[in-house]
């Protein structure tokens, strides 16, 4: 016994003693890897501790500190939240537009990236592809000022052509309604990242065994059904992790900048989500505790959605990121 | 390469004979193939054709597929205008600057913490992913900015980017798979971690590095978000920023437009701009064509790197 534990002893130093060597002999290595925590800890950490804003009455004079010292309020900021006359409108915009994105921009990569790899001529395959990621890179800025030149009433390009071809009899308040806002923003994210993502899912279809493709020719498939059940079968699995990770994704950041920038008096009441509303009442109003607190509300529906997505994923696809 | 070769079998099998089914697929996927190809490039290059035509002329319509009154007017606008030259300025020098140090920096912390025998790695890991999955948000963001002092310097651009969580992990993973012999015979020759880093790990990881200098820079060149909310000074203004002022200037315009007593008021405005050449339109488009012009040079350059790249991460990942 008492042998036993001498000798675990003994061991627990030499580890101990090994550690510490291994320490001395990579010592740039541990101070990289210090300034790397130091900087996670100033940008990331203190924020997130920042979130305990969302719990008391933050006074902006009290500094950093703040977070801490101010007088804490329990769930006052949430309980005004439920009952603001603007949740209901933000929460029902928050989710029609990312379960919307989730129908209509996370499945067009995947057919844009199945019929590319159907294109025979390399040449033209490179050249389209090529192009499909321009918009990405684009600012939306920058599509904002497209959308404005193609679909003001005066002389925007696409009312014009929609009138030449007699499709509308008077040019439509697109930018300027609320009845359009929906629309226009989904078949812009689409315009904007399907060929983007569409990377993703040819790289995946890269990866499928060309000799099943063989097989099955010599099963005389034809190639409707090859790609249903050969390039589609072999590339589930990267679509499931697509799905789960943008589901992540769809609610938190990708939808603000859109919708903050193509946000006006007019359509408002379809383009105001939670993040923007948090940016509003916390930077604009200066309210900050009151957008902290939006800001946590937004951050957990999203993560019950990423739960709930990847529960779903593991029972239809047998694969979940966790 | 390897998807080419897929491809190939799989589309040479049919050539053998076409059969009905193959005509209609392919008569499909090339009407997509041009069907994108329009979509993605007539937008911007419309905006270029309007960018070279005369103001009061673009703005009666009509103009589709060539300027109608050709002038280069609106570019010298752009080009001599006191608030725009001086963002593009800040622009630059965000994006040269923000750029180098930011892949520098990225670079040199991956290649320590990509070493496997690093003494507290799970620790320093764990770390890592959360500060990837958790975030304080906007507004505590604001408050840190402001308390340590970035907050309306031109540094706020610079400092928080200089260290980013997934391009750490995209590199780690890239430093990992360098063999080690590489590193072990410069070692053996004297070399130090320093020597290593800048002489052997640099130039062997030149598409991953690459790769993430063009996100670093795109993000700098297009972000406008630090300057709305973290900046104040006019001086910090970058052109994005300035971009986003005009666009929000055309934007009133047509919500003013929307309502029939206002856009009268607006008609008038546009009479009394009837001598010059130019409009907040066309001025509008040449801007946007400047902002794109570099962005549209460089990526289809690196695009062999970036697609490396992606992959790298989704695998990994």
């Amino acid at each position: 016994m008492a042998q036993a534990q001498v000798a675990k002893a003994a061991q627990r130093k030499r580890d101990r003693q090994y550690v510490f060597r291994k320490f001395k002999e990579q010592t740039t290595l541990q101070v990289l890897a210090l300034i790397c925590m130091a900087f996670l800890f100033i940008f990331n950490y203190i924020p997130m501790v920042g979130l305990t804003m969302a719990f008391n009455n933050f006074k902006p004079k009290l500094g950093l500190m703040g977070f801490f010292t101010s007088k804490w309020v329990g769930l006052k900021w949430f309980i005004e939240l439920f009952n603001d006359s603007a949740f209901w409108p933000l929460l029902v915009n928050t989710i029609s537009l990312s379960a919307l994105r989730l129908i209509f921009t996370f499945p067009t990569p995947i057919l844009f990236a199945l019929a590319l790899n159907e294109v025979g001529n390399m040449g033209i395959k490179r050249v389209v592809q090529t192009v499909s990621y321009l918009p990405h890179f684009i600012s939306w800025v920058v599509t904002q000022g497209i959308l404005v030149s193609f679909l003001n009433m005066q002389n925007g390009v696409l009312q014009q052509m929609m009138l030449n071809f007699g499709w509308i009899d008077e040019a439509l308040p697109i930018m300027t309604s609320a009845k359009y806002f929906w629309g226009m923003y989904i078949l812009t994210d689409i315009w904007k990242e399907t060929g983007w993502s569409a990377i993703i899912f040819l790289a995946a279809i890269t990866g499928v065994d060309p000799t099943l493709y063989e097989a099955a020719v010599v099963d005389g498939a034809s190639r409707m059904q090859r790609i249903w059940h050969i390039t589609l079968p072999s590339i589930k699995g990267t679509i499931s992790i697509m799905l789960i990770m943008s589901l992540g994704g769809l609610i938190g950041g990708a939808m603000f900048e859109p919708c903050y920038l193509l946000y006006n008096s007019l359509n408002a009441s379809k383009s105001e989500i939670l993040q923007t509303y948090t940016l509003k009442v916390g930077l604009t109003q200066g309210r900050y505790s009151y957008g902290t607190a939006v800001g946590l509300f937004q951050s957990v529906i999203s993560i019950i959605l990423v739960l709930i997505s990847n529960q779903a994923s593991k029972w239809i696809s047998g694969i979940g990121l966790f | 390469m390897a998807n080419s070769k897929a491809a190939n079998i799989h589309n040479k099998a049919t050539k053998i004979k076409k059969t009905p089914e193959d005509i209609i697929i392919n008569v499909v996927v090339y009407l997509i193939c041009a069907i994108v190809f329009i979509l993605t490039v007539y937008p911007f290059y419309y905006c270029v054709v309007i960018s070279f035509n005369e103001g009061n002329d673009a703005s009666l319509g009509g103009i589709f597929w060539w300027p109608r009154k050709p002038t280069l007017e609106n570019y010298e606008q752009v080009f001599k205008n006191k608030k725009l030259m001086p963002a593009f300025g800040v622009t630059i020098a965000r994006t040269l600057i923000g750029t180098v140090t930011s892949v520098l920096f990225t670079g040199i912390i991956a290649y320590g913490l990509a070493h496997k025998e690093l003494v507290f790695r799970n620790f320093y890991f764990t770390v890592l992913i959360i500060a990837m999955y958790v975030s304080g948000g906007t507004i505590p963001t604001f408050l840190l900015y402001k308390n340590i002092g970035l907050y309306d310097t031109f540094w706020v651009y610079v400092v928080p980017s200089l260290f980013g969580i997934w391009n750490c992990i995209l590199m780690m993973n890239f430093f990992r798979e360098i063999p080690a012999s590489l590193e072990e015979s410069a070692r053996i020759d004297g070399a130090n971690d320093v020597t290593i880093f800048f002489r052997i790990i640099i130039p062997v990881s030149m598409p991953i590095l690459a790769t993430i200098a063009l996100f670093n820079g795109v993000g700098h060149w297009n972000d406008w978000y630090a300057t709305a909310f973290y900046t104040k000074s006019r001086s910090l203004q970058t052109a994005a920023s300035q971009l986003k002022e005009i666009i929000a200037q055309s934007n009133l315009t047509a919500i003013t437009s929307a309502n029939p007593a206002m856009s009268m008021e607006n008609a008038q405005r546009q009479v009394e701009g009837a001598t010059q050449n130019f409009t907040a339109e066309t001025i509008r488009m040449a801007t946007m064509v400047v902002t794109v012009f570099p962005i549209t040079v460089i990526y289809p350059f690196l695009q062999k790197y970036f697609v490396k790249g992606i992959m790298i991460g989704s695998i990994k990942g």
